[in-house]
């Protein structure tokens, strides 16, 4: 009787215990959700360049296939922030077809992930939740076929890239010179494609040219 | 809820009417309630002092000043840091609100010595080592690293146990004692922390 005492007051405190944790993912404001993430080149010089031509629509990926290529109204801001934070920094932007320095291109990425989740522990205490008893048939046990389940994430990502196009025909190759990823709840919300775009640019003051 | 308070209060009123004196030969239990304060270098992960955490005791009472069993307690550490650009020497930055969040769990043999048994404010010193189970997560945004080990814990602590009323066995307990917590990754020595607790004692028995 004493460990059975001792035992459940245990089980009690670390029950206690474990539901007195904070949740760091509950914790998050709305605009604290998203993660930016912008790569450079290494040794890539934006003051050589003064122009940059801007796809006036968005790739859409999913799961590395090309779905299409549209302009929604989260596109559409999108892409006019990135041009104005391209121009506030002294690039001047010119026509698809028109020669220009820098190419970029606006992507949104879908990628599914795909699990399998079993439920024998549910299944296994079967009996605990609903006693044969009740169905008029006590003392009998319950046969459990052991069933799965299947559940699929997708998580979505935006990506600004640039592109090296002065020194094409140099470097033989078109050349990514720097990208800005954006991940996070609340990533293809409308109203937030400006915030994101600026927050891509504020954190790389070194795109920028006399 | 007026039967779970009900149930709360007679609890409490039949542990403050026992009356039998000496630890000798019984068990007892400790349950408090704690303020944990990080130092060092769990002070650089989280700053803050923490409220979610609780300690819980079984001693048993080889005589009436000592007493030996297992402590357990639970300490919940959470800090959020504004968003920061974080640069990294591969040239790429990350914009993120960054979370810290860590958890110790030290379940330890331990030792708790009664100065003046009988006195009215019972003066203690006690001691623990033993495993401690350590969870620590980092998310940048929503998205969460997490590492988990098993590692050793020591805890010494000083405190006085104040019985509910002259010659009672159940009673307040104050305490504050220094976690030593050893945690050899991501550049950290340690996850140390001071606890201050308030909880009551009683007696296990039928």
């Amino acid at each position: 009787m004493k460990w059975k005492i001792i035992s459940s007051s245990l089980l009690f405190a670390a029950m206690l215990a474990t539901g007195c944790s904070k949740d760091p993912a509950r914790q998050l404001e709305n605009d604290e959700n998203g993660v930016y993430i912008t790569n450079r080149a290494p040794g890539a010089e934006f003051s050589q360049y003064n122009s940059f031509v801007l796809a006036d629509s968005v790739v859409v990926l999913e799961n590395n296939q090309l779905v299409e290529k549209v302009r929604t109204d989260f596109d559409a801001r999108f892409i006019n922030t990135v041009a104005s934070q391209m121009e506030s920094r002294g690039f001047v932007r010119v026509s698809h077809g028109a020669e220009a320095d820098l190419g970029i291109t606006v992507s949104r990425i879908y990628n599914d992930y795909t699990g399998i989740v079993n439920y024998n522990d549910y299944w296994g205490y079967y009996g605990g939740y609903w006693d044969p008893w009740y169905w008029g048939y006590p003392g009998y046990n319950y046969g459990y076929p052991g069933f799965y389940g299947v559940y699929t994430i997708t998580d979505g990502a935006v990506t600004v890239d640039m592109i090296d196009l002065k020194n094409a025909d140099a470097n033989g190759q078109l050349r990514l010179i720097w990208n800005g990823l954006v991940r996070g709840s609340g990533t293809f919300n409308t109203s937030r494609a400006e915030a994101h775009a600026t927050a891509l640019f504020q954190q790389s003051p070194y795109i920028s040219t006399p | 809820m007026k039967k779970s308070l009900k149930n709360i209060f007679t609890a409490l009123v039949t542990i403050m009417s026992l009356t039998a004196s000496a630890q000798e030969g019984e068990f007892r239990m400790t349950i408090s309630w704690n303020a944990a304060v990080p130092i060092g270098d769990l002070k650089e992960l989280t700053g803050n002092t923490t409220l979610r955490s609780t300690d819980v005791s079984v001693l048993y009472g080889i005589n009436n000043k000592i007493a030996v069993g297992l402590w357990g307690s639970y300490a919940d550490f959470y800090e959020k840091f504004p968003r920061a650009v974080y640069h990294s020497n591969d040239g790429s930055d990350v914009s993120a609100v960054l979370t810290n969040s860590v958890q110790l769990i030290p379940v330890m043999a331990s030792v708790r010595y009664h100065f003046s048994p009988q006195a009215r404010i019972q003066p203690y010193a006690a001691a623990g080592v033993g495993g401690n189970i350590v969870i620590y997560k980092q998310y940048i945004g929503e998205y969460p690293s997490s590492d988990s080990k098993l590692g050793f814990a020591a805890r010494p602590e000083l405190g006085v146990y104040i019985p509910f009323k002259k010659d009672g066995e159940a009673g307040l307990n104050f305490g504050v004692n220094y976690t030593y917590s050893p945690y050899n990754r991501f550049d950290l020595g340690s996850l140390n922390y001071i606890g201050i607790k308030l909880g009551i004692g009683f007696p296990m028995r039928d």
